[in-house]
Order: C-alpha cells, then sequence, then structure tokens
C-alpha cells in the first residue's frame, strides 16, 4: 500500500435525480429475466405452433410419429439458430440488460443443440418418410434428395456443420482467427440456404398458415437485427462521427495511447467502462477489428484508447499515421456504472485493466466515501495511467489503494501484502454492501473474483472484466 | 433473480405447449366431420356431393344409360376434394355394372413431399379398391389426408353412377 487519499469532496453529479443503485439493478435485472423467458420459450412456442395446427392427429404410427418429431426437432433446432443470430447481433436492449459477453456466452451453449436438433431433423424425417414408403432410411435419402429445395438444405447444413465445428474451442486453436471469422460468417448463408425447403416442404408452414406467418416474422426479426445493429448502425454511426487517428502515445514499454479525434463523440453516450470494435483503414489494419476499451470518457472531439502489443496485430495498430480514417461498432458492454445493484463501489484493477477501470470512476456518480480503488501491479514499469487514476479519486472523493510487488504464490495479491495479511474485506471494509468491479489478465482476475466469491459475495455484485494475455 | 426467470420460463413453457395441445384438439375435431362424411356417403345411393370441406361440383361424363344393373358405365367424375395439401379429384371407370378403372385428375400439390406421397399411395389405393369394388377400404398409412381425399372423391363418382359396390 503506497497511496492513500484524503477523501475530498465529491464533484456534483451532472445528472441529479439518478436512481439508486438497487433500483436501476431492480429494473435492469426485471428486463434481463424477461429476455431470458422470451429466449426460452420460443422453443416450446415452435413446438406448441405445430400442435395446434393439428400435428398430433397426423400421429397414426410409428412412421408418422417420427415425421412428427422430426418436424418438431427442425422447428427447435431453426428457433434455437434464429436466438444466436439475435444473441450476436448486439442488439442495444440485450447488451444494456445482460451485457455483451452474457449474449456471446448463450450463443456459444446454443451452437451444439441447435446443430443436434437439425442433425436429428434430418435423421428422423428419413426414418419417419423411409417408413411410410415402406423402406429403410438409407434408401429413403435417395426420394428425400428430390424433393424441391433440399439440395439447398443439405448445403445449409453442411455449412451449419462447419461453422460449428470451426468454433469448438479444441478446433478454433488450431486456426488463425480470420479462418474461424470467414467460416462463421457462413451462418449467415447457412440460415438462407435452409429458407426455401421450410417453406415449400410438408405443408408444416405451408401458405396461409399462422405457423407460415409466425416463422417468417422470426426470419424478418433475426436477420433485421444483424442488417440493423451489425452493419445498419456501425456503418451510419463511423460515417457520422468520422473518426480519424489524431496521435499515438507511448505510455509504457508495450503499452500505448491512441488518440482519436471525431464529431459529436458525446452523441455515442459511451459510460465509463465500455468498450468498442475498432477498424483502423490502413493497407495492413482494415481486415481485423479489434475490441479496445475506452481509456477515457469521450468529449464531444476526443477519445482515447489504450492498448498492450499482444502480437503482430496490435503492433500495427501502433504504427498508424494520424489522419488514419477509424470505423466502429459500439460503444458494448455492462462494465459500467449502469450495473451498479449495491450502494458503495469497490475496483480492482492490474496491467491494461486500469483502462476501463479508469473510465468507470470517470463516469460514475459518486457521493463522497463511496468508492475505493485498488491498482495492482508486479513491476513500476505496469504503472501505467495510474497518476491519472489518483487524480480522478481525489475529485471523485475515491480511496485509492495501490499494490506493487511480485505475486503470491496461490494469490492475485503481492507477496508483501499477502504475508501480513491483507484480504479483500480489510481492503474493502463496506464489501458486502459493495459492487466489485474486477478488470486486468484473466487468471488473475478470475482469482480476484475466486476470492471474492469465498467471500461471501453475491455473484450480481461482482463485475468482471478479463483480457486474454 | 435467476430463479424467478427459471421458474416464469418453465409455467409460460407448460402453458405455451398446453394451449398448443388444445388448440390442436380442437381443429383435429373440427377437421373430422369430413373424413366421416365420407364413410356414410356409401350407405345411401342419392348423390351427395359436397361434404363437408369437399368442394366443387360432381358432373357425370359420356355416361351411356341403360345397361344392365342399378349403375350406369361410363366415366364419372368425383367431387374436388380440398386436403391441407391441396386439391384431390378422381373418376370412376364404370364399365358392365363394375367398377374397373379409378383415373386420378388432381392430386395433392402442395409441397413436394406430398407429391411423393400421393405418387405413392394413389396405385395402392387403385388396387385396394378395385378388389373391394368400392370406396369403403381403409386408408393408406403415412398418406391419411391423400387417401381420405381419394376415396371421399371417388364415393361421389360412384354415388353419381348410382353404383352400390
Amino acid at each position: 500500500m503506497t497511496i492513500q487519499n484524503a477523501s475530498r469532496p465529491a464533484v456534483s453529479p451532472s445528472s441529479a435525480g439518478q436512481p439508486s443503485p438497487q433500483v436501476r439493478f431492480r429494473r435492469r435485472s426485471a428486463i434481463s429475466d424477461l429476455l431470458v423467458v422470451i429466449a426460452w420459450v420460443s422453443g416450446p412456442v415452435a413446438a406448441s405452433l405445430y400442435l395446434a395446427s393439428g400435428g398430433l392427429a397426423d400421429v397414426k404410427d410409428l412412421g408418422s410419429f417420427f415425421t412428427a418429431l422430426g418436424i418438431v426437432t427442425g422447428l427447435i433446432g431453426t428457433d434455437f439458430i434464429l436466438l444466436m443470430l439475435v444473441l450476436a447481433a448486439r442488439v442495444p436492449v440485450i447488451d444494456r440488460a445482460v451485457g455483451h459477453d452474457r449474449a456471446i456466452g448463450l450463443h456459444r451453449q446454443l451452437g451444439k443443440p441447435a446443430l443436434y436438433l437439425i442433425l436429428a431433423h434430418a435423421g428422423l424425417l428419413l426414418i419417419g418418410y423411409g417408413a411410410s414408403s415402406g423402406i429403410n432410411p438409407i434408401a429413403e435419402i435417395g426420394p428425400m434428395l428430390a424433393l424441391p429445395d433440399m439440395i439447398t438444405a443439405v448445403v445449409g447444413t453442411a455449412l451449419l456443420i462447419a461453422v460449428v465445428v470451426t468454433s469448438l474451442v479444441a478446433v478454433r486453436r488450431k486456426f488463425p482467427y480470420e479462418f474461424w471469422h470467414v467460416i462463421h460468417l457462413l451462418s449467415y448463408a447457412a440460415v438462407l440456404f435452409a429458407l426455401p425447403h421450410q417453406l415449400s416442404i410438408g405443408g408444416t408452414l405451408a401458405e396461409g398458415t399462422v405457423q407460415r406467418v409466425y416463422w417468417i416474422g422470426l426470419y424478418v426479426v433475426a436477420i433485421g437485427a444483424i442488417v440493423i445493429f451489425r452493419f445498419g448502425v456501425p456503418l451510419f454511426r463511423s460515417w457520422a462521427h468520422d473518426i480519424r487517428v489524431q496521435q499515438v502515445e507511448w505510455i509504457a514499454p508495450d503499452v500505448a495511447s491512441i488518440h482519436l479525434t471525431g464529431r459529436d463523440l458525446r452523441a455515442l453516450g459511451a459510460g465509463g467502462g465500455q468498450f468498442v470494435i475498432w477498424r483502423f483503414w490502413t493497407a495492413g489494419t482494415w481486415w481485423h477489428s479489434h475490441p479496445i476499451s475506452l481509456s477515457a470518457l469521450p468529449t464531444d472531439r476526443h477519445a482515447r484508447i489504450t492498448v498492450r502489443v499482444l502480437g503482430r496485430g496490435t503492433r500495427r495498430l501502433t504504427t498508424v499515421k494520424p489522419g488514419t480514417r477509424v470505423s466502429f461498432a459500439g460503444p458494448y458492454g455492462i462494465f459500467t456504472d449502469a450495473a451498479r445493484t449495491s450502494p458503495k463501489l469497490a475496483i480492482v484493477a492490474a496491467g491494461i485493466g486500469i483502462t476501463p477501470a479508469r473510465a468507470l470512476l470517470e463516469g460514475s456518480q459518486l457521493a463522497r466515501g463511496e468508492a475505493t480503488v485498488l491498482v495492482r501491479s508486479s513491476t513500476d514499469d505496469e504503472t501505467f495511467l495510474w497518476t491519472e487514476m489518483r487524480k480522478l479519486a481525489e475529485a471523485r472523493g475515491a480511496q485509492l489503494f495501490a499494490m506493487v510487488g511480485p505475486r503470491a504464490r496461490n494469490s492475485w495479491m503481492s507477496q508483501h501484502d499477502a504475508s501480513r495479511g491483507v484480504t479483500l474485506r480489510s481492503i474493502f471494509p463496506d464489501l458486502d454492501r459493495s459492487d466489485l468491479y474486477v478488470c486486468g489478465p484473466q487468471a488473475w482476475a478470475e482469482a480476484v473474483v475466486a476470492d471474492a466469491r469465498a467471500a461471501g459475495l453475491p455473484e450480481h455484485q461482482i463485475h468482471l472484466e478479463s483480457f486474454e494475455l | 433473480m435467476r430463479r424467478r426467470a427459471a421458474v416464469a420460463s418453465i409455467l409460460a413453457s407448460a402453458g405455451v405447449i398446453l394451449a398448443g395441445v388444445q388448440v390442436g384438439a380442437a381443429v383435429t375435431a373440427a377437421r373430422t366431420p369430413t373424413a366421416t362424411g365420407t364413410g356414410s356417403g356409401s350407405s345411401n345411393g342419392g348423390s351427395t356431393s359436397g361434404t363437408g370441406t369437399s368442394s366443387g361440383t360432381s358432373s357425370g361424363s359420356t355416361g351411356s344409360t341403360g345397361s344392365t344393373g342399378a349403375a350406369k358405365d361410363g366415366t364419372f367424375n368425383g367431387t374436388t376434394v380440398q386436403t391441407p395439401f391441396g386439391p384431390m379429384q378422381v373418376a370412376a371407370v364404370i364399365s358392365g355394372g363394375k367398377l374397373t378403372d379409378v383415373k386420378v385428375l388432381q392430386r395433392t400439390n402442395q409441397g413436394g413431399r406430398s407429391i411423393q406421397i400421393s405418387n405413392q399411395a394413389d396405385p395402392m389405393l387403385r388396387n385396394e379398391v378395385l378388389q373391394a369394388q368400392s370406396a369403403n377400404v381403409s386408408t393408406i398409412g403415412g398418406a391419411t389426408y391423400t387417401s381420405e381425399g381419394y376415396l371421399q372423391s371417388l364415393q361421389a363418382a360412384l354415388d353419381q353412377a348410382g353404383f352400390a359396390g
């Protein structure tokens, strides 16, 4: 512990009358729960609409039973895939309620079940149709492929398999990010290829049925969300705000701040702690986008991001010339004041994790003594942005602790502090009434979170932003 | 809070599925008279065309009156029966007081799958009705709608011919 600030009066809140963290938390979790319910119930709704159209009455023997089961698995599998599109679309209401991380987490979880359902759909219908015709499922493959729009459906399924397989953790590690990304873009093609056979075969979604209307509606929502929020909004914002590189400033041996200029940047409504996905338009960098946290709240004309050089991609970013055009998507994430649930604020940051922590502190409406900050580093080289952090803490009436020194075994703390009995609770005496924001290298940040859980801090009071190193 | 979402999801899912089953049962019940109408049609020799969802008019063609027996010889078009997979219409060919052939005039056409089903089911139905000399045969498994439409249309044609088996 080297720095300790005397508390000063907090700056006057600019948006007085903002509801308390507890009230905001109740609202946010109500919206989040509603979204979760809508997501899960959409599967049963798909099955229910089929049942409502008299699906059960069609089951007369084993063959028609398999056929009905095949139709239902296809419907639910398709529902999952459309859900995955919506989750990956970065829809603002979803990002604000549960955060981009959790949305993508659910998107990943749904991948395999969706693929299994689609494969079951194909297999069960081969059995069902085959049984109706009195032939085995293998022999049914020929007649099945003769159906209209069936070839495109098979191509769609093959693309889906490719997308899911390349996304398996073990497989994904073996290929560069760009390879995975290009394959992943094929999922749009997979969805579109599979669409015609749903409308033309079997009569489940025949013209004039409620199901047809419902499913076309789902497609419009899912594809619309992608088109608007993944492409439309970012393109428009990039054009409207006209962001360009102003200057690259080295602040540590391998850490650089990139200063950006643009038009009316405050209108982006970026919250402190959010990240933006950037694309720098130079020959060497345009094909790779980078999610990077804002290290300061944007002003009307100026924004700043801070990046650690980890590989060739980030190295190239630090060589961009002033004036380089920058397009972007975002800001995203709820590592912000908006995710608060409790009266007190506790921030723990290390390494490059200081960037969102600094912006979070800057963007929070705080009463005097409401916030406590711990900044952590192994060496003196890693103390970039700490001076700014100290000034901000003074201005916000927050307490700031610093912890420098090599890491102790089995702890996220320094050897010195761990050995003299420092704990999360001794740093943050009000821990139980606090929101704990943790940001830093992944393994370290997870150790802090594990410590907080062991101390009995409930899950909704823990906010994690980790950086893969 | 997450438990609240889980409970609400489960309850809502159960409700949605139950509602689906209920509506499905009602839809099926509403559809049933069409199927039974075919069966009762065979008992009275009168021309009862257009039961339930069946539509269109039955019109005899090339009927040569007055051969032996009650039935007229000739080709008689059945009614067009609407199934969930499209219209179904057959014609009965009666010669010498016997049902000698059934021709399919329109077959279910909505979705490639129902065309396949129809192609498979039609010859089987033809064999059965020619053997039974009646439209009162059981439907083909896996081709329920096609069979019902086929048999219902055939019955209308037989009724028109005054054919009683």
